[in-house]
Formats: C-alpha cells, sequence, structure tokens
C-alpha cells in the first residue's frame, strides 16, 4: 500500500506539481528518470559523447527554467524531448560538421576491427553499434529525428508529432524513407535475412 | 487485379517482417553511453542559481522582458513626439476685430494703442476639437487696453471671473429692484445677505488672480465691485430700508450694473 502511494507521489504529473512549488529532490527525480532516454536520444542527433552530455544538460536547465509554463495535459516525457529536439537542434546548426556525411563508400566501417582475437558475437555488436550510429549521422536531419524517435525511442506519431511539430503526413514519408536509407546501409553489412 | 492485391499484401507482409528484423537489429544498437554523475551536479547548481535569483514581480518582471523594454522605449518615444508637435503647432491666424474701425460702441476705458489693438482682440472662430492652452508672450500691458472680449471665455479662470459677474450683477440688480418705502417695516434681506457672502470670497480670489496675470481691466473691475459686496453682506437679516436704500442709489450712481454687464457683452451698452 505504501509502495502504491509513493509510486503515485512521484508520478510524472506530481514531480512537475512539486518541482513548481520550488521542491528541488522532485527535479532531481524527474533527472533520473529521465536523463537516460535524453542523452541517448540527443546521442543519436549529435553523435558525440562529450556533446550530448553538454546538451543533456542544456535541456535540463531549460526544463527546469520553464517547467511552470508545462501544460498539465503535456506528458513530461514528450516535453522534455522536445527541448531536447531543440537544443540539439540548435547545436547542430550553430557547429560547422565537416564530416557530418558519410559516404556509403567509406571504408572506415571496414576498418573498425583492431584484429584483436575478439568474440565474433561481440565484434559484430561493436561494428553494428559504428554502422548504426554512422548510418544515423548520414540521415537529413528530419529524417534521423523521426527515425530516432519512432524506432529507437518507440515513441508514438502522436508523441513525435508534438515533439516535432510535424505532420502525421510528414512523419510517415519521413519514416519510410529513413527506414529505406537504414535498410540500404546496414543491409549490407547485417547479413542473411536482412535483405529486402 | 488479383495479383495486384496479392503483391500488395505481399509487399505489406514483407515490410511488416523487415520492421520486426529492423526492430530486432536496432533493439541490439547499444550506444555504450552512461548518464555521467557529474551531469546532475551541474544541473543542480544551475537550477540552485536560477532560484537564487532574485525574482521580479508586476511591471517589473514585464519591464525585463527585452521585448518589452523596446516597447516602453517606441511608446516613450511616441509619446514626447506627440507632445512636441503639439507644442510646435502654431497659433491661429488672430483677427482684428473692430481693431480699424473704432465705432461708437467701442469701450471708452483705457483707449488703446494702435500696435496693441493688432496683436489682441481676437474674433470668436470655430473652435478647434482639442482644446490646447494658448502660449501667448503677453506682456502686461497687452491687456491693458482690453475691456472685454471673447478672450474671456478662452480660459477657465475666465469663465469663472465670467459666471462670478453675472451672479454679482444678478444680486446688485436684486438690490437695486427692492421696493424701498418710508415705512418702518424692515427689509428682508437675508438670501442677498448669504449671496453676497460668498460672492464677495469669490470676487477677493478673482481680484487677486486677476491681478497676478495682469488683467488689470477686470482687476479694476472687481475692486469696484468689493464694496458693494461688503455692504450687503454686512447688512443684517432683516435690513432697515434707509440702509438698502444707500446701496441702492450707490449702485445706480456708480452705474456698476451697466459695467458689468458691458463686460459681459462688449459694446452693447452706450455710456
Amino acid at each position: 500500500m505504501s509502495a502504491l502511494a509513493g509510486t503515485l507521489m512521484n508520478s510524472s504529473a506530481d514531480l512537475v506539481t512539486r518541482v513548481c512549488q520550488g521542491d528541488s529532490d522532485a527535479f532531481r527525480l524527474i533527472f533520473e528518470r529521465y536523463s537516460r532516454p535524453v542523452i541517448s536520444f540527443i546521442y543519436d542527433m549529435v553523435g558525440d559523447r562529450a556533446l550530448a552530455e553538454e546538451l543533456t544538460q542544456e535541456t535540463f536547465v531549460r526544463a527546469f527554467r520553464a517547467i511552470h509554463t508545462m501544460r498539465a495535459e503535456t506528458k513530461l516525457s514528450t516535453w522534455l524531448f522536445g527541448i531536447a529536439r531543440n537544443v540539439a537542434r540548435e547545436s547542430l546548426r550553430a557547429r560547422a560538421r565537416a564530416n557530418s556525411h558519410v559516404d556509403l563508400a567509406d571504408k572506415s566501417v571496414m576498418d573498425l576491427s583492431d584484429n584483436k582475437p575478439e568474440p565474433v558475437d561481440g565484434l559484430l555488436s561493436k561494428e553494428l553499434n559504428e554502422l548504426i550510429r554512422r548510418s544515423l549521422a548520414a540521415l537529413d536531419e528530419d529524417k534521423r529525428l523521426v527515425f530516432t524517435l519512432k524506432v529507437l525511442h518507440q515513441c508514438s506519431y502522436e508523441e513525435i508529432a508534438m515533439i516535432t511539430g510535424f505532420s502525421l503526413a510528414k512523419l510517415k514519408t519521413d519514416l519510410h524513407r529513413a527506414r529505406a536509407e537504414m535498410r540500404k546501409r546496414i543491409s549490407a553489412y547485417a547479413g542473411v535475412g536482412y535483405e529486402v | 487485379m488479383k495479383s495486384e492485391e496479392l503483391s500488395k499484401l505481399l509487399e505489406e507482409y514483407l515490410d511488416s517482417e523487415l520492421e520486426t528484423a529492423e526492430q530486432e537489429l536496432f533493439a541490439r544498437y547499444d550506444r555504450e553511453l552512461e548518464v555521467p554523475p557529474f551531469l546532475w551536479t551541474r544541473v543542480a547548481a544551475h537550477t540552485v542559481a536560477e532560484n537564487n535569483k532574485p525574482k521580479l514581480k508586476g511591471w517589473s518582471a514585464i519591464f525585463a522582458q527585452p521585448l518589452a523594454r523596446v516597447i516602453a522605449v517606441l511608446l516613450l518615444a511616441i509619446a514626447v513626439g506627440i507632445v512636441y508637435v503639439i507644442s510646435r503647432q502654431p497659433e491661429p491666424n488672430k483677427t482684428v476685430a473692430g481693431s480699424n474701425k473704432p465705432g461708437p460702441t467701442q469701450p471708452k476705458i483705457s483707449e488703446p494703442e494702435p500696435e496693441q489693438k493688432k496683436t489682441e482682440f481676437v474674433a470668436s472662430q470655430a473652435k478647434p476639437k482639442h482644446r490646447v492652452r494658448r502660449t501667448t508672450n503677453r506682456t502686461p500691458a497687452d491687456q491693458s487696453d482690453v475691456w472685454s472680449s471673447d478672450l474671456a471665455y478662452l480660459d477657465i479662470d475666465e469663465q469663472d471671473t465670467a459666471r462670478h459677474i453675472e451672479q454679482t450683477q444678478n444680486l446688485l440688480r436684486s438690490i437695486r429692484n427692492v421696493p424701498t418705502t418710508d415705512s418702518d417695516e424692515e427689509i428682508d434681506v437675508s438670501y442677498d445677505k448669504q449671496l453676497s457672502r460668498r460672492l464677495l470670497n469669490e470676487n477677493v480670489v478673482l481680484r487677486r488672480d486677476a491681478e497676478m496675470k495682469a488683467k488689470f481691466p477686470t482687476k479694476t473691475l472687481l475692486t469696484d465691485l468689493e464694496p458693494f459686496l461688503i455692504d450687503i453682506a454686512n447688512l443684517p437679516d432683516r435690513a432697515r430700508p434707509e440702509d438698502v436704500r444707500a446701496i441702492k442709489e450707490r449702485v445706480q450712481k456708480t452705474e456698476i450694473v451697466a459695467a458689468l454687464l458691458d463686460y459681459q457683452n462688449p459694446g452693447t451698452i452706450n455710456r
């Protein structure tokens, strides 16, 4: 019973209310609950670990400043992702990225192996992670955003529409194209069962 | 048709299979990313700083916004501009009323000099919608030739004076018309007395005001009025006929009512 009460007390809406009342512990709980998905999302968008940490910090600082403006019907995670998306987009536009696009002919993906005797699964996993990261970076910003939210973070279309402000039609189109591009890049590496 | 439907269904099936496969593949995507412990420390440092900021309330909060500040400055500039434009508006052309033809109805008191005439008499014209107090560079001597004119209605002080003159005139007419016989019956002048007291106070104020503003004709007229008002104010409620008669005779002799009427309607009295 007390556990249930504790859960209810720590619901997102309750945490938001408590933050608005000046409870800094509540904001810490929000941070603990959402920092991981937020940093992952930002990393997916910017592809840089240190920058993702910095932008996550910025996201939560902005969230703290604006939390009293959050509407009651808005889902906290959606709202946070919205801020994170703005922060990431500003960063992407601010910095000049000479190597933002990876050519499909880029052989560096193939040179990931350090020739150490590693288990095949481990090597595959590492190379796959790098491939996904690079393939994501190769998508244009809108497609990367939609693909990340839908495929990597399992957001619903409604949530993505709220986060991005895109129409449903654009979302679906971008997602379809992003999937096609990702498939094209990964299929060569993923091997059997993944050919179209 | 059937082959198209089958093709479509097959495509959907393959897509869904593909999406499932993709999901499995991307589910294995490990960013090898951890939330560093210092991140919360940094965020907390910012939030504490935010909480310690003095919170502005009301107008201060509004004007703290850069846009609001810009708007406020713009509004202020517009207001200053409007005031400047109004203050720079040229005065309407004054027309000389009867300055070239001093007719028989011209007041005889303090005959004006020709140069002053040109600048002082303003004929009544259609007044502007927005009344702007005129700022003319009048010297005290400017008014010396004005016995009465429509200028009296241009500002509030002069309107007050005109109203005062009218009421005093009525009072003096009332006293002048009191029937006085040789009988010893006392006359009830309580109302006139009360009115006179009020008008006396008003008269003192208006006279001083006229003096300060160098409106000498007005000041002279009010000075002339004062003894009458004092005499009436000092009457008992039931005055003796001879006291009332004395005042009446002075009113008639000095033609003060005519002077008042002439002040109100210049040029209508031939004296």
